[in-house]
């Protein structure tokens, strides 16, 4: 079996820089739309692309609330005033409180991912965290198969009505303190399943929500970085927020 | 002096056999209800009567003889109470003690006609071990032994309408009884012919004579006479039968002191009166006893039925006693006096142990049964909940059992391991191979056992009710619990101070030996003791800067420590103090329990959450693991032991792909019914059928036999040696 | 056998059924009695051996509509066989006796709306789990009201596992619904006696998010992002499939420039889940080096289609009528280099996971699949073709210009895991063959026609990464969507998993799982 040993370390170092330097590799990140300055007229066309309510007209600009964002590109491929686009992935918000891990936490933590009704892409992106591009085990995060062990909760999915009482009972057994990172536009709002009777309006509805990383799919870099905003090592973005409406209330 | 300290003895035996005659008499005239205060208060009194006779036999340190009646032609018939006596006398009192407490209470419970003929049987019982013990020749050996098998085969059979198989099992038990007799009889003609006389003594004093013929008879014939009472492969396919026929009442005895009896008469013909000489003996005792230990272990196992895992269990304990036997008598036939002596003691520990916990475990088993009314683990489950003190004797019992430290089963395997190891002093490469064997065999046979007994206290114990079929399952009455916590309490007291328990067992081992394994396991590291200074000086220092000597003030006796010291070159092979160990042991538990709950999470409430499920809906009983799941991969590794046959492999379906049954049974047939019990069945019955004119090719009328044959023998003797 | 089959159905069933073939020139549509209902989809399906597409239920005004749809056969035909009753009429004979690939459609449907399958022996718990849900509920029907099936919420409360094998000791090993590191919810019960799993059972659907039921009364764009998002791993294939769908329906031709650019991206999706699909089945049996690599080869798919399209999925690509922006030459062509290099990559690895007796131990005749346990249970994609079963929607029934394309259908005899993973190396390289050509192909022009929408309904078809997916469309005339029904290949897989893993020992089974690429959001929908 030595060539594989060979072949491992013949094939160099792939991992990203980030978090010590920005990545700068092509096609790591679908990037967010941002609002822009538009008058009443070009922004109502540019709202009527959007079918995810990103955008709303305030003091004259369009703002992007980058948290529905589902990531179909109307905006800037079909709308007369195309949205400006920013190729970033520095994301992850938070929404309440400071989560304040005690200093122990900050450095390893364990991770439990649940899927709760996720269409695979989040949790295929989920997964590339151990690939080596991302090996987030060099930050100290590893991914466990149980809730005993976990520090924090990932959870992808708008929550399924089949799925609440699993996602409950995960985070019923995880010790404290624990977080709840809400990854994907599904888990933070529903997304597109956000009407259906058979899905929660996404994690809020079932879980208190301690970091939210937008976006459908994040790249993984984007989950890198909320993944250091709950452990406090680095901060959140601020960005213009609208109240859900809570969904799962049928069609 | 003397002579009275051996009237007191006289009159201690004495009281056991008129209480047991008591006992019997007040069965008659008792009610019904009463029967099983009369078993439980009779019993207890001679089982404390045999504990008196025992321990005062061995704290006086003198043997006990009274002839009794002298019969024409046969010489004298001689009680006799010697020390190896005293140690059976000893356990068997232990065993019988909590196990007449616990027939008691079950007779209550059931209060059925026929509980005055259980009392009156098992206390003749009872008089019939006594006698064993302590009778000082081949007749009143054999008569009593007589008396025993047919009590005993009269208990099994006892509660035939509750038991369809009882019947059969019972009779099997008494053919093979019977078998084993007339080959003990046929050992012990030969000694009586060679030594002139049937007195043990004059046996022992005549056996330097004999010549390697009659010593090989003698030993063949008695180890298999005993050898089938004992439950050694391949001639124990009655006793897993036997044991799950016979009524709990009765099992714990059965296992606690009648399978001491055919160990007894191995040990008395084989060492006590005919020391061996020459390594030949002892190495097929020592190969037959792992073998015995392995298979015995293997089954119990795999087997899901309470009571049929604890009776191979049995076996395997059995295995493992042989295997310190013969060990013992290798030693002693090629003149080792000192390992020789440190093997029977660790043999003897052992024997003692198992009695003790084993019994402890049929009574709780008894319980269980009478509870839920099943004894199969793949139904039972989650008893912890509802008999909670039950299962905490129970514990004990399995810990016990698996050899853990602090308890005893821990100390006597740990010994007899050791005693493997003084093989290195032998000089023939053959016997050092099978040393190491057996010792491989004894290993894989105590890791086995832990596996078991984890089986049968996790499928039985833990986790979730399997079946309701008796909701009402409730914490034991005091004539369960009584008896499993003394016996656990013995359990625990004799893991803890194996130091005063081996110099106990040192007399009775130094005539087998002729050394005595005091010394070379037990090191007087107290001050007070009075060998203290023949130790030397260096030698103490080591052992005293290591914390030997804690508790010279407190405690008398020679120290706290075992220490298996070896020759000049290699003083110490091994040392441990199960005392000291445990104190430690509790105070780690508690520092761990103190550093937790009061530095480690203070400040902090402690929240308690239901086990993690996967997440599933609901978790039912159905989506545990059961017993055959947990014993499936030493099933699959050890396939070629077990053989099994497909006896049905089908798969039901409706149209082509909807599986409605998947049916999978297998058969195993037990490998000493495969390989010996069957052939020899099936020879047996074609003989018969050929002789089918004078038979009716029943097996009890072959028992019939047996017994016709015995007698004849015993006549032919007797004419025999009047024309002598 | 096109003239054969309208001859030998008259034939057969003079009065029974009415074969007409008026919607294209291989597509029949068999109206059917009821009662010849089994006989007939058994002849197609077992003697005529066209294999089974799905069964759309749909809830007239009036009647119940049910079509069973069968493909493929010597012609290469469309079979739909049409039944239908009265709405107060809720039995339907079952076909699964000789239509074992039914199986799950008839349960579907039998949750969903009701309907009863006379003969079924199986059905209930299915999508709804019985621990979960009162009866009654039935999602798809038009009177349903979220609102009453929530607030009467009333699961069964005996509920216990199907169990079927009697053997002593034997129990139910559950297995998830949250299990491993970061797998797909689903749950698994798994009856044994200890080391061998006897009978397979998954009980999948926790991740039902009822887009079907999402889909109705939306229009046609809106519904695209649901056809891309509901199993996003495959988004391209599921979107190319609904367009295509909504295409026939309006008659919509798609310029040839978005053509070749769509089979273009389709093969590039192709790839990066094949990669995905090794990646597992390497990481399946710890080989951890392999992993990495594949881990590596598929980051860089990722990252080359999220160059090329602006998203890593290939979201946003998709317009009905052909794609919503153009890609330019020059950076299509440096992702056709990527992906050459890829392909590189993915062959030094077969070549050195071929020589790996460890890792082949571990995949070698586990997980069989026998050929006719494949034609069955109606198994797609590398499954199939891994057991002989060497179909493909782009070669029997081309879409989007397949037909002009040189490509093979790798396929393997054994059905064991080493060959379902040897099929999808190939399938690497025949996706990279099929984009060189596309590029080498490709014209000029605009990438999107846009058209009128008309009222009506068909079949949109297409060969995802995983096998075969059907996304049955029915508009109105405004655009909305009437019925979307969609059958994903991990719907079919999963039926058929349970043959592969059961008689396998526990610890194959992570292997068994890996080989098969299911997709458990893809079979919930």
């Amino acid at each position: 079996m030595s060539h594989w040993v060979f072949n491992g370390i013949r094939t160099g170092i792939k991992t990203s820089a980030y978090p010590r330097r920005p990545e700068t590799a092509a096609g790591v990140t679908p990037g967010l739309p941002r609002g822009r300055k538009l008058d009443a007229g070009e922004a109502k066309a540019l709202m009527d692309t959007c079918p995810a309510e990103v955008f709303r007209l305030e003091d004259g600009r369009v703002l992007a609330d980058v948290r529905r964002c589902i990531h179909c590109y109307r905006c800037m491929r079909i709308a007369p005033h195309p949205a400006l686009w920013e190729q970033s992935y520095e994301w992850a918000l938070q929404p309440g409180r400071e989560t304040g891990f005690v200093s122990a936490f900050k450095k390893s933590i364990n991770i439990c991912v649940v899927d709760a009704g996720d269409c695979g892409s989040c949790l295929n992106e989920v997964r590339q965290l151990n690939n080596p591009y991302y090996n987030i085990h060099r930050l100290g995060f590893f991914i466990t198969p149980t809730p005993r062990h976990a520090d924090v909760l990932l959870v992808v999915g708008p929550v399924t009505d089949h799925m609440s009482l699993a996602l409950q009972k995960v985070y019923n057994a995880m010790p404290t303190p624990k977080l709840v990172v809400a990854v994907g536009v599904c888990a933070l709002s529903g997304g597109v399943f956000a009407e259906s009777f058979a899905c929660a309006g996404g994690v809020t509805d079932v879980l208190p929500i301690d970091v939210e990383v937008p976006g459908n799919p994040p790249p993984p870099l984007a989950i890198i970085h909320g993944l250091l905003v709950a452990t406090g090592r680095k901060a959140p973005v601020d960005m213009p927020a609208t109240p859900y409406q809570s969904g799962g209330s049928g069609p | 002096m003397m002579a009275t300290s051996a009237a007191r003895v006289f009159i201690v035996i004495t009281g056991f056999f008129a209480l047991c005659g008591a006992g019997v008499l007040l069965s008659l005239i008792a009610p019904r209800q009463r029967q099983g205060s009369v078993l439980a208060v009779a019993g207890c009194l001679a089982a404390a009567a045999l504990i008196l006779a025992g321990s005062a036999t061995l704290i006086l340190g003198e043997n006990f003889r009274q002839p009794l009646w002298s019969l024409p032609n046969l010489g004298t018939m001689t009680i006799s109470l010697d020390q190896l006596s005293a140690v059976f006398l000893l356990v068997t009192g232990l065993v019988l003690f909590p196990a007449s407490i616990f027939a008691g209470s079950q007779l209550k419970r059931r209060s059925s006609p026929t509980g005055r003929v259980f009392t009156v049987l098992l206390l003749a019982l009872y008089a019939a071990i006594g006698l064993i013990f302590i009778s000082g020749d081949a007749f009143l050996f054999l008569l009593a032994w007589e008396a025993m098998s047919i009590f005993s085969y009269l208990l099994i059979v006892f509660f035939r309408k509750q038991n369809n198989d009882a019947s059969g099992a019972g009779y099997l038990f008494l053919a093979m009884g019977e078998a084993g007799t007339l080959a003990a009889v046929l050992g012990f003609l030969l000694l009586g012919v060679n030594a002139g006389s049937l007195d043990f003594a004059a046996i022992h004093a005549a056996a330097p004579g004999f010549g390697p013929g009659v010593r090989w008879a003698v030993f063949l014939l008695s180890f298999f006479g005993f050898g089938v009472k004992a439950g050694l492969a391949p001639v124990n396919f009655w006793l897993p039968r036997a044991y799950a026929a016979a009524s709990r009442a009765f099992v714990p005895v059965l296992a606690g002191a009648t399978l001491n009896l055919g160990l007894y008469g191995l040990l008395r013909v084989n060492a006590g009166l005919m020391p061996a000489t020459g390594s030949g003996p002892g190495l097929i005792a020592l190969i037959a006893g792992t073998i015995t230990a392995l298979v015995g272990i293997l089954y119990a196992t795999t087997e899901n039925d309470l009571k049929v895992i604890l009776a191979h269990s049995s076996i395997e304990n059995v295995g493992i006693v042989v295997t310190g036997f013969g060990a013992g008598m290798i030693f002693v036939g090629t003149d080792h006096p000192v390992p020789a002596a440190i093997a029977f003691v660790a043999a003897l520990y052992h024997l003692v142990n198992h009695s003790l916990f084993k019994t402890l475990l049929f009574i709780g088993a008894g319980e269980v049964e009478s509870q839920t009314g099943t004894r199969d683990l793949n139904k039972l489950g989650g008893l912890i909940k509802w008999m909670p003190m039950a299962s905490l004797a129970f514990l004990v019992g399995t810990l016990s059992i698996s050899a853990l430290p602090p308890l005893n089963g821990f100390v006597s395997e740990w010994l007899i391991l050791q005693t493997m190891l003084r093989s290195a002093e032998l000089s023939s490469a053959g016997v050092k191979l099978a040393f190491s064997l057996a010792g491989a065999g004894l290993a894989l046979t105590a890791a086995l056992a832990v596996t078991c007994f984890v089986k049968v206290f996790a499928m039985g114990f833990l986790g979730m009710r399997r079946r309701d079929e008796n909701p009402r399952v409730v914490e034991a009455k005091s004539g369960t619990l009584v008896p499993m916590f003394l016996l656990g309490a013995l359990c625990l007291g004799l893991g803890l101070l194996p130091t005063y328990v081996i110099p106990a067992l040192g007399p009775a081992v130094r005539p087998l030996a002729g050394a005595s394994a005091t010394d070379a396991l037990v090191p007087p590291f107290f001050t007070s003791s009075p060998a203290h200074n023949t130790l030397p000086p260096a030698f103490v220092q080591d052992f005293q800067g290591l914390g030997a000597q804690v508790g010279q003030n407190l405690l008398p006796g020679r120290g706290l420590v075992v220490l298996h010291r070896g020759g000049a070159e290699n003083p110490v092979i091994f040392a441990m103090s199960p005392f000291y160990m445990a104190i430690i042991l509790v105070i780690l538990l508690l520092a761990t329990y103190v550093v937790i709950r009061i530095w480690l999470t203070r400040g902090r409430s402690l929240a308690r959450r239901k086990r993690w499920d996967g997440g599933v809906r609901r978790l039912l009983p159905e989506m545990t693991y059961t017993a055959t799941g947990f014993s499936n991969p030493v099933r699959v590794i050890f396939d070629a032991v077990f053989r099994p046959t497909a006896v049905e492999d089908t798969s039901e379906s409706v149209t082509r792909h909807f599986r409605t049954a998947i049916r999978r049974e297998r058969e195993r047939t037990y490998l000493v019914d495969r390989l010996v019990f069957y052939p020899v069945r099936a020879v047996l019955m074609r003989i018969a059928r050929t002789l089918a004119r004078l038979h009716q090719g029943r097996l009890n009328t072959y028992a019939a036999y047996v017994l016709a044959a015995l007698l004849l023998m015993l006549l032919g003797f007797l004419v025999f040696q009047s024309s002598w | 056998m096109a003239l054969l089959l309208k001859e030998q159905i008259d034939k057969r069933w003079p009065d029974q059924a009415k074969c007409t073939c008026t919607g294209g020139p291989h597509l029949y549509e068999i109206t059917c009695a009821r009662e010849t209902l089994a006989e007939l989809c058994g002849w197609l399906f077992i003697d005529m051996r066209l294999k089974f597409a799905t069964l759309v239920v749909e809830e007239a005004s009036r009647e119940w509509r049910l079509r069973y749809i069968f493909y493929g056969g010597a012609g290469a035909v469309w079979v739909h066989v049409l039944a239908s009753s009265p709405c107060s009429e809720e039995s339907f004979p079952s076909i699964v006796e000789s239509v074992h690939a039914a199986d799950w459609h008839e349960r579907e449907a039998e949750d969903m709306f009701g309907l009863t399958f006379a003969g079924h022996p199986r059905l209930g718990d299915f999508i709804l789990h019985d621990d979960a849900w009162q009866e009654n509920v039935q999602p798809m029907r038009h009177h349903f009201d979220p609102q009453m099936a929530i607030r009467f919420r009333k699961p069964a409360a005996d509920w216990r596992p199907h169990r079927i094998v009697q053997e002593e000791g034997a129990f139910v090993m559950p297995v998830g619904p949250k299990f491993s590191g970061a797998t797909e919810s689903v749950h698994f019960l798994l009856e044994t006696v200890g080391e061998d799993v006897i009978r397979f059972t998954p009980r999948l659907f926790y991740k039902w998010r009822a887009i079907e039921k999402l889909a109705e009364a939306k229009p046609a764009g809106r519904v695209l992002l649901l056809a891309e998002r509901f199993a996003a791993t495959t988004a391209f294939a599921h979107g190319l499939a609904y367009c295509q769908a909504v295409e026939r329906i309006c008659g919509a031709e798609v310029p040839p420039r978005a053509a070749a650019l769509r089979i273009f991206l389709a093969e590039l999706e192709r790839l990066r889940q094949h990669a995905g699909a090794i990646q597992e089945i390497c990481e399946s049996t710890a080989l951890v080096v392999a992993a990495s690599g594949a881990g590596i080869v598929e980051e860089d798919l990722l990252r080359i289609s999220g160059e090329l399209t602006g998203h890593r999925y290939l979201f946003g690509m998709l317009a009905p009528g052909g794609l919503l922006v153009d890609l330019p030459d020059l950076a299509c062509q440096r992702a056709l280099r990527g992906s050459q290099q890829v392909l590189r990559q993915l062959e030094k690895l077969e070549a050195r996971l071929r020589v790996s007796s460890s890792f082949l131990d571990r995949l070698e005749e586990v997980g069989l699949v026998a050929h006719q346990v494949a034609t069955a249970y109606g198994l797609l994609g590398p499954v199939a073709r891994a057991s002989a079963d060497a179909h493909d929607l782009r070669r029997e029934h081309p879409y989007s210009g397949y037909e002009k394309f040189q490509f093979e259908v790798p396929s393997e005899e054994e059905g064991d895991g080493y060959a379902r993973l040897r099929v999808l190396f190939a399938e690497c390289r025949q996706s990279v063959r099929i984009m060189e050509q596309a590029l080498d192909t490709v014209a000029g022009g605009s990438v999107c026609r846009s058209f009128p929408f008309r009222a009506g309904a068909a079949l949109g078809w297409a060969e995802a990464p995983r096998g075969a997916t059907f996304h049955w469309v029915r508009l109105d005339d405004q655009g909305y969507i009437d019925r979307y029904h969609v059958t994903a290949p991990s719907f079919a897989n999963w039926h058929g998993f349970h043959a592969a893993v059961e008689n396998f020992a526990f610890q194959d089974f992570p292997i068994m799982l890996a080989s098969f690429d299911l997709s458990v959001s893809e079979a919930d929908r």
